[in-house]
């Protein structure tokens, strides 16, 4: 298992996937944070009536929009850096190799997603401390209690995030296809945002984390944000199951 | 070593393998040869539980390959269709990554396989740059270093030059020497003949026996037994697989 955790360590560290990945959601996520900051302060009307409760120009504007960017654009990041962890062993034909070893596939599919979860871990803690620097660059002055707090959920939900793209591994596994797999990672930011549109509010596993971040935790309860990390704990054991029975037969 | 009981298989569409049974046992060299879609790589994906039979049993190192520890796949090393190396790592990384999935320590094996297949030019070159011959000879490094009892290779010498494809038969004839059991497809019938103990005959899904390679036109002894393998087939109306 650690071998196998080391191993993959090594391949998403060292793969261009990777790095644009997460440069695309740490930096891409700031510069659109930046973006949308000086619109607002040249006065553009249009988007300050589509940015709602992020129109204002403090830190409570600041994070309702990393809140936003974050579960749309970052849930797209997140799938599709784990559309590649999985399914490019299937499109690199290299997913021979993992068969015949003293590691089983289970073991290998855990290591995947291990490796992702804590390189997502990383990300959202880089992207919260990077929306804290953006702050105090913009001049909002120092964090109160509950803009710390407000930073603190901000990056958890980047982690909860990254765990709603935790069906992409097994459709994956089930197609064989990165590309199948890119556009489950597509349909899965489609659903939340309809979701949301839809009012299904808190017991909508995809949305929940975003709404909690935006109601200030108000509006989704313990149970439900857990919820969130059942169906993701739930597809992480599929994909491992889907492994260990995998046959090359096509 | 491996042992297949009456082994089949059908694919969705009609292809596969029908009741194939034979051995391969410690320190020989068997080759397997047979046309394009014979079954070759469908025989050795069972061999190393990358498909599983639908009748008759697949047995390793003297046990049902569905009963085995995992522990025990660290004795095996294969190369089947694509290396198991990856584009954004060097040929050392792959190497260790390789030693690592096996259960082998890095440390002991890496260089002295970099020196054997004689990579260390291009030992911190990244595998998608190297050439299709570079890329197989990595792909048997990773799969032979760790020292494994029992080794499949599929079409090894493929895209290989004639230095290497001297380097694959030593090593081969080297560790069957030292007691490994090896099962090799190949096309090339003289390379074959030069390396293998037995030759096994494959022809659309079934064993059709052995080759006497010991004659002189071996190619031409290959043709007339596939010939009369179909046409034996044709006289009692079997569809091919």
């Amino acid at each position: 298992m650690n071998a196998a955790v080391r191993v993959e360590a090594m391949k998403l560290v060292r793969s261009p996937v990777g790095t644009i990945g997460t440069l695309a959601l740490v930096l891409g996520t700031l510069a659109l944070l930046g973006g949308i900051t000086a619109a607002l302060a040249a006065g553009n009307r249009e988007l300050t009536a589509k940015a709602g409760v992020a129109a204002t120009l403090d830190w409570a504007g600041l994070l309702a929009s990393a809140a936003q960017v974050t579960a749309a654009g970052g849930l797209l990041g997140f799938g599709v850096v784990l559309a590649w962890i999985v399914g490019r062993e299937f499109t690199d034909g290299t997913i021979t190799g993992l068969f015949a070893l003293p590691v089983s596939r289970s073991r290998i599919a855990l290591a995947k997603l291990t490796v992702y979860a804590a390189w997502a871990v990383a990300v959202s803690v880089t992207l919260a401390l990077g929306i804290l620097l953006l702050g105090l660059l913009i001049g909002y002055g120092p964090p109160l209690p509950e803009v710390w707090a407000a930073l603190g959920r901000q990056a958890v939900l980047g982690m909860l995030t990254a765990a709603v793209a935790a069906p992409v591994a097994w459709i994956a596994t089930l197609t064989r296809s990165l590309l199948a797999a890119v556009g489950a990672a597509i349909a899965l930011v489609v659903i939340a945002q309809v979701g949301v549109l839809a009012g299904a509010g808190g017991w909508m596993p995809l949305a929940a984390p975003a709404l909690w971040v935006i109601s200030d935790g108000a509006a989704v309860t313990p149970l439900q944000l857990a919820l969130t990390l059942a169906l993701a704990a739930a597809f992480a054991a599929l994909t491992c199951a889907s492994w260990a029975r995998l046959q090359l037969n096509r | 070593m491996l042992a297949f009981d009456d082994v089949s298989l059908r694919f969705r569409g009609g292809a596969g393998v029908e009741r194939l049974a034979f051995r391969v046992d410690p320190g020989e060299v068997v080759a397997l040869i047979g046309l394009n879609g014979a079954g070759k790589t469908t025989l050795m994906r069972l061999a190393l539980g990358m498909l599983r039979p639908r009748e008759g049993t697949v047995r390793l190192f003297g046990g049902p390959l569905t009963t085995m520890p995992p522990a025990s796949w660290a004795r095996v090393g294969a190369l089947i269709e694509v290396p198991l190396a990856y584009p954004e790592l060097t040929v050392r990384e792959n190497l260790r990554i390789a030693s690592l999935l096996r259960g082998a320590d890095p440390r002991t094996v890496v260089q002295g396989s970099l020196e054997a297949w004689r990579l260390e030019p291009l030992a911190e070159r990244r595998f998608r740059r190297l050439s299709l011959g570079n890329r197989q000879r990595t792909g048997l490094a990773a799969a032979l270093q760790h020292d494994p009892a029992f080794i499949v290779l599929d079409e090894p010498s493929n895209a290989l030059d004639p230095a290497s494809v001297i380097l694959l038969r030593d090593q081969l004839t080297r560790r069957a020497r030292d007691g490994a059991a090896v099962l090799v497809s190949s096309h090339h019938l003289d390379e074959v003949a030069r390396i293998a103990d037995r030759v096994l005959l494959m022809n659309a899904g079934r064993l059709i026996g052995e080759l006497d390679t010991s004659g002189t036109d071996v190619e031409r002894a290959f043709f007339e037994r596939i010939r009369d393998d179909d046409e034996h087939r044709a006289e009692r109306g079997e569809v091919p697989l």
